[in-house]
């Protein structure tokens, strides 16, 4: 073998090992990539607590497409602050004459913030819609938001 | 007169009593779970936002759950059970409509566990199937809980896994029930 030959096989061999380590080091990345936090990501839509509910409303279909896995800013009046027996908070925003409103789950890590506001109070909340609920049951019809968190005014 | 008065005040209290008789949650707990021996991690999905209704009277119960609310630790998992197993993008909506079989042995307004068996029919990815599964109510201070826990077929709800993971995701997937429920007001 001639020392040409042998250094194109060296070469191409590092080349291929690289290949192998790079695409060994993405998949282990990307294996356990994390969901990223709500608070560093820009919301797609920033609109009314009403005029979210009003759009779900008047065409669920449309408004699915439109929406689902969105990140999406909602402002409005804090109508209930929920709590579970799991000390999850959900933040409930809407008109308070009504019984529909935006249902804003929050993060684990974004989770207690909800004890810094107050029932009543003008509120910003993003997060990521998962759907509505249609008043089926008698229950109200919601807009539901997971993984959310305040938006800290500037 | 006084029949008529008599009447009237019978159906005031039955619309009391009738709306004594239902419980709901909005923030009820669905967990899944498809961990096969062969999985090399805990394939587990929460949804912390799962509507409840239960008719005491009756043991007639319902519930509602948005699936885009599934969450799970590793985001690969989460869009991989959105996108290509559950689809929730074309089916947003779970739910499931039954009743619990033996209501009448829970008393709903004394403390303690009651095992319950509940039977209804479940959708999911589209496809309607029949589930019978055993379950317990907990009464405790006039709060009311509902706990079940129960496995599907995957297969019978057309979630096709394909056969390079087949044996790291579990055929039949187990779900828990957990929702703590309250008096719905009217």
């Amino acid at each position: 073998m001639t020392s040409k030959k042998k250094k194109t096989i060296t070469i191409i061999l590092s080349v291929i090992a690289i290949l192998i380590a790079a695409g060994a080091f993405y998949g282990y990345k990307e294996y356990n990539r994390k969901q990223k936090d709500i608070s560093d990501l820009s919301a797609h839509f920033t609109l009314n607590s009403n005029v979210l509910i009003t759009d779900f409303t008047k065409d669920e279909k449309a408004s699915n497409l439109k929406y689902l896995d969105k990140v999406i800013a909602v402002d409005g009046i804090l109508k209930a602050i929920d709590k579970d027996d799991k000390g999850n908070f959900t933040l409930v925003i809407g008109d308070t004459a009504s019984t529909s409103s935006v249902r804003c789950s929050m993060d684990s890590i974004h989770n207690t913030e909800a004890t810094n506001v107050k029932e009543g109070s003008f509120i910003n909340v993003k997060g990521v819609c998962t759907g509505y609920t249609a008043d089926e049951l008698g229950l109200g019809s919601d807009v539901i938001l997971n993984r959310s968190c305040i938006i800290k005014k500037q | 007169m006084k029949k008529v008065f008599f009447v009237l005040s019978m159906l005031f209290i039955a619309t009391i009593t009738n709306a004594q008789d239902k419980f709901f949650t909005k923030t009820g707990k669905v967990s899944f779970d498809a961990t096969a021996t062969k999985s090399p991690e805990n394939i587990t999905g929460v949804n912390k936002s799962t509507t409840m209704v239960l008719d005491t009277k009756d043991g007639n119960m319902q519930f509602l759950i948005l699936m885009k609310g599934f969450e799970f630790e590793r985001a690969l998992m989460q869009e991989h059970f959105h996108e290509n197993y559950v689809e929730t993008s074309k089916f947003p909506k779970a739910d499931f409509k039954g009743s619990i079989t033996n209501n009448a042995t829970v008393n709903y307004t004394k403390d303690g566990v009651y095992n319950v068996a509940v039977k209804g029919k479940l959708t999911i990815h589209g496809v309607t199937k029949d589930v019978e599964t055993t379950g317990k109510i907990t009464v405790k201070g006039g709060k009311i809980s509902a706990f079940a826990n129960f496995s599907i077929l995957l297969a019978d709800y057309n979630v096709s896994i394909p056969s390079l993971v087949a044996d790291k995701v579990a055929k039949n997937a187990k779900i828990s029930v957990d929702c703590s429920l309250e008096l719905l007001k009217r």
